[in-house]
This record gives structure tokens, sequence and C-alpha cells, in this order.
């Protein structure tokens, strides 16, 4: 007898909360191959794992690590619903961040964890990279009629960039209309204040939860 | 000496160590980035030979007065020496950009421990001859001490870190195998900056508790700290040891090493790294580079020395004053002063709690 979809559902979140990246991608296979929907796979299956696996996080129970092991599991998964997606579902009305590292700074394994987590919440990210110029923000962000522009950094140094580019983005009138998140480990929410961002985020998952808040969702 | 001082380093931390009168506590603000400012220089210039290199240290000593010199052999030295790639930014610490390995099936093949020999690396070379220099000019007043990266950093710099951590769980024998070689390459540093008359500290940011947990931390990073710990020791070598991050739930693993003094972040308490380390080992720490030193007024770098001897003045084994990492080379120097003359006129000895009150 074949497994219900609540169970396939409940193993597809087990397989992200616990890592396992190649029994993920059989238990997808089934659930595709019992006819059920490929978006709630990916809703209550995968990112209900995911969710999971940052409120561990959040508790300390889990690391930098077990998130980098979950999410890897987590988008194994969503590779094999991909193609099953209707057309309508595969983006369009998902709110738009723009994401990087500023320039001047290659380390960017915090912004990869806030991609993660921003993900799995719902958001249509537009990965910038890292050491990203600062024109290409405001650019970006104009270029897909983003929502939040989330900046981060490691460096004291690079820091101040960040405030260029909330100016720049004053200069070119979207201001009003794209919020800003920044983080990184020099960071605290008086220097956010003080360069004039919406929020400031002292981990990824704090991210999901500020972006969600500053947009009503 | 510093003119505001009654006591060369050399003569406070001897008294300091062996419990005979000193006229403050010491104090050690991490001046390694910022050291070439203090000297005039750009980033780049301080790291681009010898001569630089302890120049910028021996402009800190004249300055500040601080109770020791920082030699920075740092957190990518192992890599570099292997092929690892940084940048090269004018007034920035460098990044690694490319690392050496890219797979560790290539570890066999790929590692060699004499890339880590002074004769074949530069910048080995470069900051052995500027402890040298640094000795050479001040050694009879102050000491060195050289950074030097910690098994699990030195990992992080041959191979990108969000792959070694996945590598931790997918295949751990490579890990141990990887930190084997880091290890041995570290000892070779160890020999180096003890033949060079150095102190060591080992600095060990990657094996944070913010980025790896307990559990990790004791597979993956103590039985080699400690095992360098012993070595510098079985040389009749000092060395210290700090992590950054929240290390409070790792701080009894850490003091397991066998570390001399123990060096705390200011995301750490103190009160608390005292209740569990005090009675073992002097604490050195932890004013905010940031916060305090970098975009703080006088005023705040005063209120934070005084937080700070408030927490750890009477921790059994001693505490320095220093800061809870490296100060961001685009701070205020007027506050590394500051730090300075509040040590002096707050940590006077003999301690008097009313003047941090």
């Amino acid at each position: 007898m074949s497994a219900s979809k609540e169970e396939l559902l409940k193993k597809l979140s087990d397989c992200v909360v616990e890592m396992e990246d190649e029994e993920v991608v059989s238990v997808a296979e089934d659930y595709i191959a019992a006819g059920y929907l490929a978006f709630d796979g990916i809703m209550e299956g995968l990112v209900d794992g995911m969710n999971r696996a940052s409120a561990l996080y959040e508790e300390e129970e889990y690391f930098i690590t077990d998130i980098l092991l979950c999410s890897d599991a987590m988008y194994a998964g969503i590779n094999v619903f991909r193609p099953h997606l209707p057309a309508e579902e595969a983006g369009s009305q998902k709110s738009k961040v723009v994401i990087g590292v500023v320039e001047g700074d290659t380390h960017d394994i915090g912004k990869n964890l806030v991609k993660i987590m921003l993900e799995t919440a719902g958001f249509e990210i537009y990965d910038l990279g890292r050491d990203v110029p600062l024109d290409s923000f405001v650019n970006k962000a104009k270029e897909v009629n983003a929502d939040i522009i989330c900046m981060s950094t490691l460096m004291t140094t690079t820091m101040e960039g960040m405030e260029t580019v909330i100016n720049k983005m004053k200069d070119e009138g979207i201001r009003e209309r794209v919020k800003v998140i920044v983080g990184g480990s020099p960071l605290s929410p008086k220097y956010a204040e003080k360069i004039g961002a919406d929020g400031y985020a002292n981990s990824a998952v704090e991210a999901a939860k500020l972006a969600k808040r500053l947009l009503g969702i | 000496m510093h003119k505001n001082d009654k006591m060369t380093p050399n003569e406070r931390l001897a008294g300091f160590f062996s419990g005979g009168d000193i006229d403050r506590l010491p104090a050690m603000p991490f001046t390694v980035s910022i050291a070439g400012k203090v000297a005039g220089m750009t980033h780049r210039e301080k790291r681009s030979c010898a001569q630089n290199q302890a120049q910028a240290q021996i402009a800190c000593y004249e300055r500040f007065g601080n109770d020791g010199m920082t030699i920075e052999y740092g957190l990518h030295g192992v890599g570099t020496a292997c092929g690892s790639i940084t940048n090269d930014p004018e007034d920035n610490i460098p990044a690694i950009i490319d690392h050496y390995l890219k797979d560790l099936d290539d570890l066999d093949k790929k590692l060699d421990l004499s890339m880590i020999k002074r004769q074949n690396d530069p910048w080995l070379q470069l900051n052995y001859e500027a402890t040298e220099i640094c000795l050479g000019k001040y050694g009879k007043e102050v000491g060195v001490s050289v950074s030097i990266p910690g098994p699990f950093t030195a990992a992080a710099s041959l191979y990108p870190v969000e792959q070694l951590l996945k590598a931790t769980r997918k295949s751990p024998e490579k890990v141990h195998q990887l930190l084997r070689f880091c290890t041995d390459a570290i000892r070779i540093t160890i020999d180096e900056f003890t033949k060079a008359g150095a102190g060591l500290f080992l600095c060990d940011p990657i094996a944070s508790g913010t980025i790896i947990s307990k559990k990790a931390y004791r597979e993956f990073v103590l039985e080699y700290s400690t095992e360098l710990v012993d070595y510098a020791h079985s040389i009749k070598n000092t060395i210290g040891y700090h992590i950054c991050g929240n290390t409070t739930k790792i701080t009894a693993d850490m003091l397991e090493t066998g570390c001399d003094i123990l060096s705390i972040d200011n995301r750490v308490d103190l009160s608390t790294t005292k209740a569990i380390a005090g009675n073992k080992v002097p604490i050195i720490g932890n004013v905010d580079p940031i916060t305090v030193m970098m975009l703080g007024t006088g005023e705040d770098v005063d209120r934070a020395i005084k937080e700070c001897l408030r927490k750890a003045y009477d921790s059994p084994k001693g505490y320095i004053v220093s800061t809870g990492c490296d100060i961001p080379i685009n701070g205020p120097i007027e506050n590394i002063d500051r730090f300075m003359e509040a040590t002096r006129k707050f940590a006077k000895c003999p301690i008097d709690p009313k003047n941090f009150e």
C-alpha cells in the first residue's frame, strides 16, 4: 500500500531536518508518482522541515553546519518538484529581495544563510553575490522592482558602503518603496538606525522574520 | 618606557605572573590591523615588508605603551603558504578569494609540509624578520607575541568554510586528515617563531561558538589545539588562546587545551568567564572593538574599561585589560590612547575598586 499524502509530507519534512539529501529525492519522487501536488510538497513538506530546522537553530540545537546541510536537502527536494509546478505558481506574485555582500568584502556565508531563510519564507531572491559594486544594488532593485534590499558585511571597513547604497536609493527615487535590511557581525541596531536602514537582523532567521514584518506579510 | 608608566611591560608582566608588585594591570588592546595607521602607513604598506610590519608595532608601543607587540602571521598564513590566493586591498585586511584545495580527495597529492617552511614561504620569513626587528629594538622592555591560526581556521584558509563545515558531516575522516596537516603546519610556525623569541597567540575564529557546536569543537578542534599547546610548552614557550564570537559554552573545553592565557570576545560575559576560568588562567578581554573602540567616544571607552574591571579585576589568576577582538582599521587612534590612559587611571595598583565604581 502506498503512503498517504500526510505521511509523505512528514517524511519530506523529516528528511530536511535530518539532512538526508539523497533520501529526500526518492521521497519526493514517490510523492509525485502518487499524484500529489508539487506545491504542497514544497510548502508543507520541505519548507516545513526548513522551518523546523530554523527553530532548532534559534534554540542553539542546530548550528550553521546543520542549516547548510538542511538547506541542501531542501533544494534537492525542490529540484524534483520544480518541473511539476504549474507555471503561475513558479514565481510571479512573490515579494522580491535583492541581496548581496557589499563592495570590498568577500565573506558571504552569512548572506547565504539569509538567502536560504528568505527563500524558505517565500521570497523571490536576486542574489548579487559578494563584493557587489554599490550601484548594482540600486540598479537591480529598479530592474526587478524589488521590495527589499538586503546587505551584509563582516568587515568594518565596508560598512559605510551600506549608507552609500541608501543614499543612492534616495537619489534614484526608490527609497520610499524599497525597504532596507542590513546585517553582519560588525553591525548593530544603532548603526542600522544611523545609516537610515529600515531594520537590522542579528541572525538569518531574524532577517526573514524582519522582512515579513516590514512588508506586513 | 611610556612616559606615564612606572614599569616596563616586561617588568610588569613578570610581576603579574609571579604575584609581585606592579604599577597597574597590563593592557593589551588588539592593535594589529590598525597598527599601520598608527605608523602612518596603509595596510598594504604595513604588510609589504618586514621593516614596515615591525615599524607598525614599534609605533604602537612608542605611542601607547601597550604591554605587548603583536606580529600578525595571521589567519591565512598556512593557506597562502600552500597556494591559496588573497585579494590585495590598499587599506583593508586581505581576504582569501581562491582556496588552494578544491576537493578534499586531493589532500594527499596537493599538501606538502615543506611549503610551510620559512625558506619556502616569504610571508613566514617576513614575519620572522619583523619579530627580530621588534625585539632588537625594544625586546628589553616589551615582548612580541605572534598570532598564529588555530587548526580549524588554518583548514578554512585551504578549503572554503561552507564546504569545510559540510564535510565535517559528510566525510569527517577527510576533515581529520586536513586538520592533521594543518596541525603539523602550525607546529612548524610555532618552531620558527619560538626561535625568533616571540610568545604565541593561537587564534581560531572559525571554531567560534557562533559557527560550530560544542560537539563539533570537541570532535574537530580540541585535540589538535591541545597538541599545539603541548608542543609550545615542550619547547618552553607560552601560548594564549583566542576564539571569536560567543564561546560561552566552550569556555571549559578551551581550557582543556592547557593554554596559558584565555582571551575572550566581547560577545562573552567576563563575569561568566571569570567563574569558569578565573582560577585556572589569566583572562584577557573584552572591550567591544566596534561599538566602543571604533564608533564610541572617549567617555564610552572609560565606561567600558570600568565595566570590565568591575567584572574581572579580582579574577584569581589575574586579569589583563584588552579588547574583545582586533580594533578596526578605521577606528580613531585617539580611542586607543584613551584606552591606555583609562587603564593607567582605573587599574592602578594596588587595585582600588572605588576607581571603577
